[in-house]
């Protein structure tokens, strides 16, 4: 009988397969953010644009003394802020907005009809751009910023390593935070001030404009116990010295541990919100 | 057919909890602090079983229950109360399992990556459902046959007409041969043309894979060409299912003969037969209308008059070239059910089950 064949056709898929479709969510990522040239170039322009204004304003507040701030010399300083925006154009990602744009279009029961798991298939896509990104975008901004600016190379190359380990995590810590704020359109259905309220939070939180060394002592405290500083801040200092190998391990592994928390309770989120979906119409 | 149903659905409902928006500034200052629900229910108590390789036509007005009906079956919705059994699976419950078992196409959105060409969207849902790559490749072929799909399949989703997406959309629904396949609405918005495709292409894929599907339309013909069972629901509950042609036989109240005189100068004589057609003994039963000058058309009753009957009197009257006889159309028997007349026939409620 064809039902009996086609019941077996829905057993469990073997892992190969599994990670072949969330393979080819990656590439589709790829291909989708190639089908816009312009958003390409603008892309490239806005970051150098964002460092070459940061590093004038750093410039001018270390203009009357040279002294280190909160234990910042201004070549580090520099430095910092011109790998930190190379380090933002790979965890970047507008999970959230595109969730939030597919809510509203309805477009959500598209996804809910497909085999995969939601929550991975919106990662993978974002990590299909973010490879994008390293290569087209990263790599080329590193490239003029290395020129432009002073930056100082690694502080090891077991630095670098645990930098890009660092860079890694930020991406999927990015990538689980925006869709839990994506998740928030099936009930809420308009996250744009959500949206914008998470953005600033964390170009703040994530010590992306500003170290956190900079920030008062509760801040600092307060911010240790957020997931927010493994973004930027974390990445950061194991790439300027700032922190032993041994150290940077163990901040890397409560990094993970953040990423593996908030996937975590993303996919929770994501159940709970399902089940109380309402597209009218009909 | 004796065996299981493949899809069966015991005392469904869905209700929805909206609030109503009071009006005005100081209701809206009052909407930040309570709000008053109302429970809308979308679909109540409906129960159904559908067969393997049956066409069914699930038809209703405008926010009739169809859409949500649909989106619980495909694992979308969660319903309220009720079952749920489809291909062996609660569907919202077993989704990632239950979705691979079956085709999807909602009319009025696509399942389509709208910015990359339509052939990467097809590549990809073929590493989604495991298709082989000679399954994939045969079935392209066939879908290509009768879907003429090959010309634009370099193209992006967004630069494709609403004819050549929905090809493309019922394409991908099926590309890895689900037994069911859910329609919504798959024939909005098209012209002739592609309706005559789509319509061509669920007749090849029921035919050829035994495809059970379900689909709604506001297109009758859609209906009269695809199901022989119809079921029609409003306000969220089933008012009729059973075969599209009993409901005819059973609802179908006038029939239309037109005709065309032969010339200008029969005028005086149908005159006369208009007036002795006014005269007929049952009142109400018939109309006679004139259209243009040589075309006329009479409305009746078939219960009450035969239309034999009534042909022998025109031919007797006036001098005819040319007749046309035509039910009503089914969209008036519709029109009528959802005004509220009995479609009769009754709902077979299935009995309870042990």
């Amino acid at each position: 009988m064809t039902t009996a064949t086609h019941l077996l056709a829905a057993q469990k898929t073997p892992l190969r397969a599994t990670l072949a479709t969330y393979g080819e969510f990656a590439r589709i990522g790829f291909v989708n953010i190639l089908a816009f040239r312009l958003r390409y170039y603008t892309g490239i322009l806005t970051y150098l644009i964002n460092v070459t204004v940061y590093y004038f304003i750093w410039r001018a507040v270390f203009s009357q003394s040279a002294a280190p701030i909160a234990g910042f010399a201004l070549p580090q300083i520099l430095t910092y802020v011109s790998v930190g925006w190379i380090l933002r154009s790979f965890y970047w990602n507008t999970i959230d907005q595109e969730m939030a744009h597919e809510v509203i279009e309805g477009k959500i029961a598209m996804d809910l009809i497909k085999p995969v798991s939601v929550q991975a298939m919106w990662l993978s896509r974002a990590m299909g751009e973010s490879a994008f990104r390293l290569i087209l975008l990263t790599a080329p901004v590193a490239v003029v910023i290395w020129l432009l600016f002073p930056v100082l190379a690694p502080a090891s190359a077991v630095h670098f390593l645990l930098f890009f380990l660092g860079a890694v995590g930020s991406f999927f810590l990015m990538g689980a935070i925006n869709f839990m704020i994506g998740v928030c359109a099936i009930p809420l259905k308009s996250i744009l001030a959500l949206i914008r309220a998470k953005f600033w939070l964390i170009e703040l939180l994530s010590g992306l404009l500003i170290p956190l060394q900079f920030f008062p002592r509760p801040l600092q405290l307060l911010s240790s116990a957020l997931p927010f500083e493994h973004i930027a801040y974390t990445p950061l200092r194991i790439y300027l010295g700032l922190l032993t190998p041994a150290q940077s391990l163990r901040v890397i592994a409560l990094q993970y541990a953040w990423v593996v928390a908030l996937l975590g309770l993303g996919h929770l989120w994501w159940r709970r919100a399902t089940r109380k979906i309402t597209i009218h119409g009909g | 057919m004796s065996s299981a149903p493949l899809i069966s659905v015991k005392n469904l409902s869905k209700h929805f909890r909206t609030f109503k928006r009071r009006e005005g500034i100081l209701g809206g200052l009052v909407n930040l602090f309570h709000r008053d629900y109302q429970t809308l229910k979308a679909v109540e108590n409906v129960n159904f079983e559908i067969a393997q390789g049956e066409m069914v036509g699930y038809i209703g007005p405008n926010g009739a229950g169809k859409s949500t009906t649909i989106k619980m079956l495909t694992g979308i919705l969660v319903p309220t109360s009720g079952e749920i059994f489809s291909n062996g699976f609660v569907p919202f419950r077993q989704r990632a399992d239950y979705v691979k078992t079956i085709g999807v196409v909602f009319g009025q959105r696509t399942q389509l990556w709208w910015d990359i060409a339509v052939i990467e969207s097809f590549k990809l849902l073929r590493r989604i459902y495991d298709v082989s790559q000679r399954d994939f490749d045969a079935r392209m072929e066939l879908f290509d046959q009768v879907l003429a799909l090959r010309d634009f399949l370099h193209t992006p989703v967004r630069k494709l007409s609403l004819g050549q997406r929905m090809r493309c959309d019922l394409a991908a629904a099926l590309l890895h041969n689900p037994p069911i396949l859910f329609l919504d609405e798959p024939t909005i918005g098209l012209d002739v043309v592609a309706k005559d495709h789509i319509r061509q292409f669920l007749k090849v894929i029921n035919a050829q894979y035994k495809t059970t599907i379900l689909l709604t339309t506001h297109d009758l013909d859609d209906i009269e060409e695809l199901c022989r069972r119809i079921m029609i629901i409003d306000r969220g509950t089933l008012l009729f299912d059973g075969p599209l042609a009993g409901l005819k036989e059973r609802l179908l109240r006038t029939k239309q003969i037109k005709f065309i005189l032969r010339d200008g100068e029969q005028a005086p004589r149908l005159a006369a037969f208009e007036k002795s057609l006014a005269a007929y003994p049952a009142n109400g039963a018939l109309r006679l209308e004139r259209l243009d000058e040589l075309t006329c058309r009479i409305i009746f009753d078939r219960k009450l008059i035969s239309s034999a009957d009534l042909i022998r009197q025109i031919l007797a009257a006036v001098e005819v070239r040319d007749f046309l006889i035509e039910d009503e159309p089914i969209e008036e028997i519709i029109k009528r059910i959802y005004a509220g007349e009995d479609p009769g026939g009754g709902i077979p409620v299935p009995a309870a089950q042990p």
